[in-house]
This record gives structure tokens, sequence and C-alpha cells, in this order.
């Protein structure tokens, strides 16, 4: 393949995607087949160019689109293999979103700007994984705020219209923040590309001062989008969006590009070695322990499935966090590989909870009793994600949880164990009642709210197949990553592929 | 002589923009900027005579000065006779 | 330096002819401004190719002489004027809600051009007394075309504005009183720091500042900008105010000696956070959607203070590049924005914000121009706005001396989009949307997105764009 097609590659992933959105916005209510044409076309292309990538970068090939953006620094979308774990993450649970979206929605109004807006994150977010240098990044992450806006007021109720607001000032002021630490560290050492290691380690003696605040800077901004405590306050309230849309922001796009942005910052902009040197790390590690810990106590308290899911959210992004500053590569692992896993079993989780307002109007965790004899296909993938949070083995939250502890270990940070243990004891404390209410509480003889989605008997037609099929598709892959951990093919032999190109001498 | 000339046209203008400080209704005001006017076109006549001959630059600049004035004032009449007009009683000025 | 005169003439040679031949056509004028713009673009070109050139008005010599001066920042500035012209006309004529279609809008609009090409050509400060005051007594003229509503905040623009050239004036008389010529580069060799000329100044600068509406002589904008007519405000807030602000820049980059500019830099940078500031607070709480569009006109003309006043604090030339990216992005966004509220004010009824409740449903290219636009004024990437920023950032960060200012610019930011999305989320509201009062006339809210897809890909040519405003340092 010639090298102007390979580096036309990137280009045309983020493109995939925003050119069917931008069609689509245009389109009538009425023209759903062609919306949904659209839809599916551009996720299975941009499916198969990933796929293509991932080819040609297992064969040395290197992918590498520039144009001149601002003085200084270009726009780079490159491909390495940390940014190929990303664009495959989005690129899958994009296909499964858009099908369950496209059941979820039915035959609700504005559907074009939904999906219009839905192909714009995308594009955003695949931009975002494959952006080269931090100018890029900054780009993109503007440009999913943007874009994730409008799906969050969807629904365009007063509810939705405040959660707009409070998302808007989050997002807004954290990019804002983003954008002082870029620029400032752009002033020292212009717009390199991203280098394992990082490019920082010759400034560090002569200014610490400016790269700690620009650290400082960076962090924060990003960790609005993380939802690092006590930054997090956007992400509750963000629930009244669809279901879908509470998919898409928990599991792939807005919290996993701010997590996304810290790992490349703290590896591929500062490095290991300065970080520790300008003792960076330690405040990182405690606020990602911090929030462990409070989000769990604050899911306990939740009444609403999804309010339980997005406090879980925040907790679970925050063991990404602690993996990364706790600086040893195999925290490093269990960090990457926790961004994948927690993506498929959170993106499960607010399926099923998806499903069961859909089918049966269930909102509340009180009103699930006995839901897994009407909906037992939907409450075996709750399952099967819960227990992936709590960590038990073989689902492939245990993995990750695993490797973080070894991690913590192989540091010397051993208290970061004990805060592992007792999020995950605290897991348990609030889904093992929710599994056991499910499972063996008293089903009402008849479900108030059942709208006989898709036939209404349990089993393959207990709720609409577009709702079911991506749900069950996830669980599976939730279950295959754990189970096939050890082999090659798994996210785990994708993170330790990524951290030894990082940790290398 | 230049200096006398010279302060009087600062006087003027200071009173002029003095009265407008107060917030007068609207003929006072077009009229304190007229007398505003008048004292910068004293300064730059006084300014003329600054040497030992004078100089024809500066009346000329006096007389583009004043086509821009009297054409100016006339527009601010009309503008604030269509506001009198309009409502009837005088209305507030700058 | 003929492709700039044809530039300037074009549009005077219009105006009169209307004038004369009392026709109200806008094709006439959209025709002149094309005319206008083309030869702007090879004035450009030809400036870029071979340097700056002057040209003696009437053949005399310096120091008689008037001269007009082409250098690259005039050039883009003629671009610019004609191109926002040709926009704007274009709207004028053509949209159903402009109220200007059979006005004097057409004579006078030419007759802006005509005033604000010969202000950016000019280099000589009694020139540029005259066409400050054809500017003023133009932009009057066109706050009032719509109607006797307008009367009241015309009457006081026209008052101030006259109070300004005063003072513009008398600074000019003191400075030929005392170095007895009045073109800027022979002044630029003479002047020193004396009284006289720190008077001079302070007077110029007190003048030009009310005329560019700095925070705080800054009152009469928003009446009278939201009061025009859809077309004027667009002229007036893009382009009008920024006719001072180029002789402010030049005056004190060329003329003023060093020491006065670094004493008046920081006094003038503060102005402008506290414009940011205060601006966007006013625009926040703006019951009117004009008037918090106008604020923001105030509040965005504080980034532009920043950057002239640090430039003369710090005596460094380049802050000019983010200055005048801060006039181009500004000036097309404020142009998007300004057709874009005229066509939902219009169409859906009232002029209170609160109009717009459900505006992306039942006008949704308006609002989507709308808050691209202010995207632009947040200064979000990749739009020109940002680039501004960007370059206006570079200098703030580089010495930790410097890191208030940047904060400075954080808040102004923050502010911007606090009333931006003010708006945006309100137009999201599907629960009560208010129900259009006529067709939405789509051609109109395509013509306000235009503008505001130009600002957003003003990155994309950020590499000419720079070079071509380094080449015109003073």
């Amino acid at each position: 393949m010639s090298q102007t097609v390979a580096n036309a590659l990137p280009l045309l992933i983020v493109l995939s995607s925003l050119l069917p959105g931008l069609v689509i916005f245009a389109l009538r209510e009425d023209q759903q087949g062609l919306r949904t044409f659209l839809n599916l076309a551009g996720v299975v292309v941009k499916l198969v160019l990933t796929g293509v990538m991932i080819v040609g970068v297992s064969h040395g090939l290197s992918f590498r689109f520039v144009v001149p953006f601002i003085p200084g620094g270009d726009l780079i979308l490159q491909t390495d293999a940390l940014s190929l774990q990303f664009v495959g993450l989005s690129s899958v649970l994009w296909l499964a979103t858009t099908l369950y979206a496209i059941g979820y929605l039915g035959g609700s109004p504005l559907r074009s700007r939904f999906f219009g807006y839905f192909s714009l994150c995308v594009s955003a977010t695949v931009g975002l994984a494959m952006a080269g240098n931090l100018v890029s990044f900054l780009l993109f992450y503007e440009l999913l705020t943007l874009a994730t806006f409008p799906l969050v007021v969807h629904r365009g109720t007063p509810d939705a219209l405040r959660a707009g607001r409070v998302y808007l000032a989050y997002t807004l002021g954290g990019g804002t923040l983003v954008l002082m630490g870029v620029a400032l560290l752009h002033t020292l050492t212009g717009s390199p590309d991203f280098v394992p290691g990082g490019y920082l380690k010759a400034l560090v003696e002569q200014h610490p001062f400016s790269l700690t605040l620009a650290f400082v800077l960076l962090v924060t901004g990003l960790g609005v989008k993380a939802a690092i405590v006590p930054l997090h306050g956007w992400l509750p309230r963000a629930m009244v969006a669809p279901a879908p849309v509470s998919a898409l922001l928990h599991a792939v796009a807005v919290v996993k590009a701010g997590a996304f942005g810290i790992i490349r910052v703290v590896y591929d902009v500062f490095g290991a070695g300065p970080v520790q040197v300008l003792d960076l790390a330690q405040p990182l590690l405690w606020a990602a322990a911090a929030t462990m810990v409070y989000a769990s106590l604050r899911a306990l308290q939740q009444r609403e499935i999804k309010k339980l899911l997005a406090y879980s959210t925040v907790s679970q992004v925050s063991y990404i966090i602690l993996g990364v500053a706790l600086l040893g590569p195999i925290a490093a692992t269990g960090a990457l590989v926790h961004l994948v896993h927690q993506g498929l079993m959170k993106v499960t989780l607010f399926y099923c909870a998806g499903n069961f307002a859909e089918s049966l109007h269930v909102h509340r965790l009180r009103d699930m009793n006995g839901i897994g004899q009407r909906m037992p296909l939907t409450m075996a993938a709750f399952t099967v994600g819960a227990l992936g949070m709590i960590g038990v083995p073989p689902i492939a939250g245990f993995i990750s949880k695993w490797y973080l502890g070894l991690g913590a270990l192989e540091v010397g940070q051993d208290w970061v164990l004990l805060v592992l243990v007792g999020s995950g004891l605290l897991n348990a404390a609030y889904f093992l009642p929710v599994l056991y209410r499910g499972w063996f509480g008293r089903a009402p003889d008849a479900w108030p709210g059942d709208t006989q989605l898709g036939g209404g008997t349990p089993g393959w037609r207990e709720t609409h197949w577009m709702l079911l099929a991506p749900t069950l598709f996830t669980a599976t892959l939730s279950l295959l990553a754990g189970v096939l951990a050890g082999t090659g093919f798994s996210p785990l032999a994708w993170a330790q592929l990524i951290i030894a190109t990082e940790f290398a001498p | 002589m230049t200096l006398f000339y010279l302060c009087i046209g600062g006087g003027l203008f200071v009173l002029g923009l003095h009265s407008l400080l107060l917030r007068p209704h609207w003929l006072r005001a077009i009229m304190a900027i007229n007398i505003m006017g008048s004292g910068v076109f004293m300064v730059m006549v006084a300014l003329a005579r600054r040497g030992d001959t004078t100089d024809p630059v500066l009346h000329a600049l006096v007389v583009t000065g004043l086509v821009i004035a009297v054409s100016a004032t006339a527009f601010a009449l009309r503008l604030a006779s269509g506001l009198l007009e309009r409502t009837k009683k005088p209305e507030g000025g700058a | 330096m003929t492709l700039a005169l044809i530039s300037l003439l074009t549009p005077l040679a219009m105006a009169l002819l209307l004038l004369l031949s009392r026709s109200r056509s806008g094709w006439w004028v959209m025709g002149s401004s094309l005319v206008s713009l083309i030869a702007a673009l090879g004035a450009l070109h030809g400036v870029i190719q071979d340097g700056a050139q002057w040209m003696h008005l009437g053949g005399w010599d310096a120091p008689l002489a008037i001269r007009f001066r082409l250098m690259p920042v005039s050039a883009l500035l003629l671009v610019f004027t004609a191109l926002i012209h040709l926009l704007v006309s274009v709207y004028a004529e053509r949209s159903r809600h402009s109220q200007t279609q059979r006005t004097d809008y057409w004579p006078l609009s030419s007759l802006l051009h005509a005033s604000l090409a010969a202000l950016w050509l000019s280099h000589d400060l009694f020139n540029w007394y005259i066409t400050l005051e054809l500017l003023g007594l133009v932009a009057v003229a066109m706050v009032t075309i719509s109607g006797a509503k307008a009367y009241v905040p015309a009457l006081r623009y026209l008052l101030l504005s006259l109070v300004a050239s005063l003072f513009y004036l008398l600074g000019v008389v003191l400075l030929y009183g005392h170095y007895g010529v009045l073109d800027l580069a022979l002044l630029a060799d003479a002047a020193k720091a004396d009284p006289t000329t720190r008077l001079a100044l302070a007077l110029m600068t007190l003048g030009l500042m009310l005329k560019a509406a700095f925070w705080p002589l800054h009152l009469w904008l928003p009446p009278a900008h939201a009061s025009a007519p859809t077309a004027v405000s667009a002229l007036l807030s893009a382009l009008v105010v920024k006719g001072p602000l180029f002789i402010l820049w030049l005056l004190w980059s060329e003329l003023a000696p060093a020491e006065l500019g670094q004493e008046a830099g920081p006094v003038i940078a503060v102005a402008g956070v506290l414009a940011l500031i205060f601006g966007g607070w006013s625009a926040l709480r703006a019951p009117y959607l004009k008037t918090l569009v106008a604020y923001s006109t105030v509040a965005q003309l504080g980034y532009a203070m920043m950057a002239l006043g640090l430039l003369l604090h710090w005596q460094r030339p380049e802050l000019h590049v983010a200055l005048w990216l801060f006039v181009l992005a500004h000036g097309l966004a404020k142009v998007s924005m300004f057709l874009a509220a005229g066509e939902m004010q219009a169409t859906l009824g009232s002029k209170s914000v609160g109009v717009l409740k459900g505006a992306t449903q039942t006008m949704p290219i308006a609002m989507f121009a709308f808050a691209v636009a202010g995207g632009s004024l947040i200064g979000l990437p990749p739009s020109g706005g940002f680039l501004a920023k960007w370059v206006l950032l570079r200098p703030l960060l580089l010495e930790p001396a410097h890191w208030p200012w940047a904060a400075g610019v954080l808040i102004g930011t923050l502010m911007s989009a606090g009333y931006v999305f003010r708006v945006v989320v309100l137009s999201f509201d599907r629960a009560h949307p208010t129900r259009p009062d006529h067709r939405p006339d789509l051609f109109a809210q395509w013509l306000a997105l235009l503008p505001a897809l130009l600002v957003w890909g003003m990155a994309l040519i950020s590499d000419p764009l720079i070079l071509w405003l380094t080449g015109g340092a003073p």
C-alpha cells in the first residue's frame, strides 16, 4: 500500500462517521431506512478500516496524517498501539450502541438530529484516540464536548436542560484548563508528537514550576471528563439522557477520553521519570483512591438504577487513574486493560438498565424484584457485568483488578491494595443485593409498566431484538476478555504490548 | 498673544465639556458640543500664528472642521426634532 | 496601490450614484462590493509580493502631501471590509425581515465602506479625523433607518461621537502645533516624550476609545446596535468600531515614544480584562437578544484591548498579529451572530432572549449559525477565535510574571461561554418551543451560517494569514 494512501487512512476513519452524520442531519424524520443504512454503513466502514490498520501496524506499517493547523503545531492523526486500542474499542462499542439506539429510540421525535450528533461524537472520539500531539488532542477534546452536549439535552425537558447546563459548565471549564496547560507546554517545547516515555525529560531541571503547573492544569482539565472527585458532579446528572447516550458517555466517549488523555499526558508527554521527579504522581494517586471510595459510598445510597451505575462509573474510571499514577509497568497494564474491560462491562450494564426501562418501565431498584423471571437474558447479562465490576473471575474485571493489585505491590504502595480490596467489597455491597433482588425477589403477578416490547415473553422475545442483541454481545465480550486473557487475542495481551514500548529502556 | 487665545480656546473646550458632563437636555448638549468645537477651532487659529508667518495649513483645517461641524449639528438637530415630534416633550440628552 | 484605490473608489462612486439617481436597489451595491473585494484581493496579492506602497495625493511632496500607505494589514482589512459589506448586502437585499430593502441603507452602506477603506489607507492624522467623522455620521444615519424608536440611542451615539472627534481633533492640533507635521511617519521620527505630546496622546486616546467603545466608555454601544436594523448592527459591530482601533494601534505603536507606550499599555490591558468581565456579565443578564450580542462586542473588544495594551507594555510587536486575528475572527463571527439573531427575532416574533426556546427545532440553521459563531467568540478550536487566543496566550505564558494576564484570558473565555450557552441551552428546550410567526426564511439563515463557517475555517489558513500579518508589522 502506498504511503499516501496509508496516510489518508486515519482521516478516512474519522470521516467514516463524520460524513454520514452530516448527511443524517439533513434527513427527514420518516427516512428511517436511509438513516439506518447510513448509520450502519458508517460503523461497518470504520470497523473495516480499523481492521486494516491493525493488520498494517502488525506488519510494521505506519499511518500518519498531517495538516498544518496553528503556528508551531500541526494537526496529526497517527496510529500507535495505544490509539488503535481505543479506536478498536470505540468502533466495536459503537456498532453495538448504534443498533441499540435504533431500537431504543423507536419512533421518538428528532431522531435525525440525535443520530447526526451521535455520529459526530464517534468522529470526535476516534479523532481524539488518534491524535498525535497535544494540540490535536485538544481540538478533538473540545469537539467532543460540543458533540455530546446536544445528546445530553436531547429530551428537551427542564431536567435535561439543567443537566446540560451543568455538563457544559464542567466540561467547558475543564477544556479551558486543558487549553492553558497545552499552551503553557507549547511555549516551553513547541508541539512535538507524543513519544513513549515522554519528551519533557530535558526540561525538568530548568522549569520544574512551569511543568508542575502544566501538569496540574492538564490533569484537572482532563479529570473533569474522567470524573475524578470533586469534578464529577456532571455525571450523575447527565443520567437524564436516553440510555444509549448514557452507555456512550460512560463506556466510551467522554469518560474514557478523559482517562485516555491522562494516560497520554503521564506516559507520552511527561514520562514516568519526570512525573516521579516532580512528585506529581502521589496527589493523583490519592485523588484516584479517594474517588474510588467516595463514589462507591455514594453508589450505596442510590435508589435509581442509572444513578447507581453512574457512581459506579466514577469509581471504576478512577481505577484507571490509579493504575496510571502508580507509575509501574504492571499497574499501567492494569490501567490500560481496565479501560477496555470497564467499557465492555459498563456498556452491558447500561444496556440492561435501558432494557428494563423500555420494556417494563422499571427505573428504580426496588421495582426490580424478580425481574430475572420476566427478563432472564437481560438479567444474566446484568449479572455478568455486575460480577465483573466486583472482580469475580473469570469475567474481565477480575483481570484488571489483579494487575492493579500486583502493580501496587510492585511499586511498594501497599496501601493501595487495601483500597482496591475495600472498593471491591463496596462494589459487592451495592451490586449483590441488586442481583439477589433480581433473581430471587418475589415478582409481581403482572408487571405494571409492561409494554410487551418484542413479544413480552421471557427468553429471546423478552424485549425488542435490537435491544437484546447488543446487550448479549457485549456481555459475551466481557466474559471472553476475561477467559481468553492469557491468550494473544485479548485486550490484556494488547495492553502488555503497549506497555512494553512505554517502559522500554 | 497666541498664548492668550490658546487659553481661551482651551477654556471654551473645558466649558463645553463641563456642561456635557452634567447630562443636560439635548439642545444644551448640542450647543455645548458646538462651543467645544469653537474652542478647538480657536486653538487652531491661535496656533496658526505661532511662528513669524501665518500657517495656512491650520486655516485650511479650520475650514474643513467648520464644514463638518455645521453638517453634524444639522444632523443632530434634525434627529432631536424628530424625537421631539415623536414624544411631544423634551427628551433627556446625552 | 491602484487596486487599493479602486477598492476605495468603487463604493464611493456607487454611493454618489445612488444618491443622485434616487435608486434604492441593492443589486448595484452588491456588484460594487464584489468589484471592491476583487480589487482588494489584488491589492493584497500585490503588497505581499512587492512590499508596502506609498501614494502621495495630488502629487505633492511631504510634508505638505497627504499620503496613503498600503501595508499588508491595510490590504487585509480592505478585503475584510469588502467581504463583510458584500455578505451583509446580500442579506439586506434578500431577507424578508431585513427592514432595509427599499431604504437609504444602500447609499449609506457604500459610503460607510468607502470611509473605512479611506481610513485603512490613510497615514495622516487629519485624514483620519475626516474619515472618523464620515464614519460616525454615516453610522448614526444607518441606525435611524429602523425608525423613530432608534432616535434616542442614535442621538446619544451621535453626540458622543462628536465629542470624541473633538477630543481627537484637539490632540491632532496640539501635535501639529508642536511638531509641524500631520503625517504619521514624519511624526514618528520627530516625537519625543514631552508634556505636550503626552497631553495630545491622552486626548486622542480618550476620543478614540470612546469611538471604539472600549470599556468603560462603551455605554452608547449596546442601545445603538440593538435598535438598529439587523444588517446595520452587523456592520457596526464588525467594522465601524474597528476603525478607531486601527488608528489607536498605529498611533501608539508608531508615533508614541516607547516610554509612553510602556506607561499606557497596562492601563489599556487592564481595561481589556475588565471589559471581558463586565461586558460578559452584562451579556449574561441582557433581556433582549440583540442587546446580548451587542454586549458581546464590548466584551470581545477586551481581547483586542489586551493585545494592544500588552503590545505596548512589553514592546513586543508580534502581539499585533493577535490583535488583528481577533478583529478578523470577531468581525466574521459577529456578522453571523447578528444575522442569525435578527432572523430568529423576526421569525419568532419577539426581541427577548426567552423567545428562542426550542429554536433548534423551529429554526435549526439560524440557531446552528449562532452557536458556531459563538464557538469562535468563546475560542473553541479550530476556529479563528481560537487561533487569535492562542497567539495571544503564547507570550503570556512564557514567563511566570505574565501568568496573571493569562488568567484574565481564561476568565474571558468562561464568561463568553456563559452567555453563548445561555442562548444555546434555551434553544434546546423542547417542552415549550416558541411557534414561528412567519415561515422561516431559509436563504437568510444559510447566509447567516456562511460567515460562521468561514471563521471556523480560519485556522486552516493560519499559516499564510500570520505571514501576511507579520509582514505588515510597523
